[in-house]
């Protein structure tokens, strides 16, 4: 399974979001999306699963076009925001069930005991979202993500709130799910984090793609480089490229 | 799963959320009852008669409420960014729509039925009329105002006006549903035969079933970017 962003492009209003941005992301891969503020993380994030159309350029799953508009292609797709995006006068199980029956997952309410067991957050199910800590709504979020047992899996600063422990669960749940095969972007501020987790690095800026390379420890130099030098264009970087 | 059963699902949340938040309920039910108490006294039944005039003025407060929740139907939605997610399950865009109407359509019909309680008392209206005819010609009204304020409050949600908006955008366009609805009451008020009624209550129908396959159809496009 391969998903691909070909020569993407998105603007708003005068500003282009996206510059003609190529990614790539194989099965059993995790792909950080790193950058600067105002780099079109997320925005390529959201043009990837599909919540925004792109301008100019496609998206690609196995080489065939995929929109958010096919509700078979959101029913494959899985997102963890840096809102947590739960109704706060609902329980968490009444939030996760009302998900998971959304997606027809079978079984809505034991999919939704293993998914708050799988994220440590299995206590929390009678809790009401309003009630709880920023940390344990970003677990309750990725249970949510993970319902309906998605392919694809895109998180938006998911570390972000999250304690330890917290953290800890969250990349063992990012490496199972890597193990088992499925395509995982993450965009994320944490270059450290990153280079411990993911395959790859593509690094934006304005909008642009300026690095995409693994993670090894040349890679990681090289990586640095782009943060504290100002970095070069991933057209003219002889390293640029798709790198396993 | 069908998209009716999805829609049936959004519905029940937002019924959910809405008497456990006490979100809209409450602040319509003042007005409504307000809204009798105040026309009560403003209006001389010496002069003019309750029954005459009791048409128009539920129809207007259903109005008045009806467009002053639907800046709100969206809130629960946006607080914590669920929308986001919401969209991106498998559930099209008309079932969304659908949801949001029903649900709306459920508190819409009992703050019209709480509207119509309190008009009738308060301008002393003693026979109302047929219950059922009154029925009959409340739900494709509502109907018709339930979609309506459903998608322009989520129109609303773009503009930098806000609900300012709202009824500038949909005053216009219900009235048609005012003065079929109102025409309609008055007459089961007057006690006139059905078959003066009908054709009022077909256009309520025609304007109803309009504004729900419109705004399913339409409601991408204020979902999508």
């Amino acid at each position: 399974m391969t998903l691909e962003g070909r020569r993407l492009v998105c603007r708003y209003g005068p500003t282009r979001a996206l510059d003609g941005v190529d990614v790539v992301a194989g099965g059993g891969e995790i792909l950080a999306v790193v950058g600067p503020n105002g780099a079109g993380k997320t925005t390529l994030l959201r043009t990837l699963s599909g919540e925004k159309r792109p301008d100019r350029g496609e998206v690609l799953l196995d080489g065939s076009p995929v929109s958010g508009a096919d509700p078979r292609w959101r029913g494959r797709v899985g997102l963890v925001s840096h809102r947590p995006g739960l109704y706060r006068k609902l329980s968490v199980a009444e939030n996760l069930t009302f998900f998971a029956s959304l997606h027809a997952v079978p079984s809505a309410r034991d999919a939704v005991g293993r998914a708050l067991e799988a994220v440590g957050a299995a206590t929390l199910a009678g809790t009401r979202a309003e009630a709880l800590s920023r940390g344990q709504s970003q677990r309750v979020a990725l249970a949510r993500s993970l319902l309906h047992d998605p392919d694809i899996l895109f998180l938006d600063e998911p570390f972000t709130g999250l304690d330890p422990a917290g953290a800890a669960a969250l990349e063992t749940t990012l490496r199972a799910r890597r193990t088992g095969g499925g395509v995982i972007v993450l965009v994320t501020h944490d270059l450290r984090r990153c280079l411990g987790l993911a395959n790859r690095v593509a690094v934006l800026r304005g909008g642009r793609k300026v690095h995409d390379g693994g993670t090894g420890a040349a890679d990681a130099a090289d990586l640095l480089g782009f943060f504290t030098a100002g970095g070069r264009d991933a057209s003219t970087t002889p390293s640029a490229g798709h790198r396993s | 799963m069908n998209d009716l059963r999805r829609a049936l699902l959004i519905a029940a949340k937002d019924l959910r959320l809405e008497f456990r938040t006490g979100g809209r309920l409450p602040s319509m039910t003042a007005f409504v009852v307000l809204a009798g108490f105040l026309f009560g006294f403003a209006l001389d039944r010496g002069l003019v008669p309750g029954r005459d005039v009791a048409a128009a003025l539920i129809w207007l407060t259903i109005l008045f409420a009806a467009t002053a929740g639907a800046g709100r139907i969206f809130d629960a939605e946006e607080e914590e960014g669920a929308f986001r997610h919401l969209l991106l399950t498998p559930v099209s865009r008309p079932a969304v729509f659908l949801g949001k109407t029903l649900a709306n359509l459920a508190v819409i019909w009992l703050v019209s039925a709480l509207s119509f309680v309190s008009l009738t008392a308060f301008l002393g209206v003693r026979d109302p009329g047929s219950l059922a005819a009154h029925t009959a010609i409340l739900l494709p009204g509502t109907v018709g105002l339930a979609a309506t304020g459903t998608f322009f409050g989520r129109m609303s949600r773009h503009s930098t006006l806000g609900d300012t908006l709202l009824p500038v955008l949909t005053f216009p366009l219900l009235v048609p549903v005012i003065f079929f609805g109102a025409t309609a009451t008055a007459r089961v008020f007057l006690e006139r035969p059905w078959t003066e009624i009908s054709g009022s209550v077909r256009l309520l129908w025609a304007f109803a079933l309009g504004a729900v396959v419109a705004g399913g159809a339409l409601f991408r496009h204020l979902t999508d970017e």
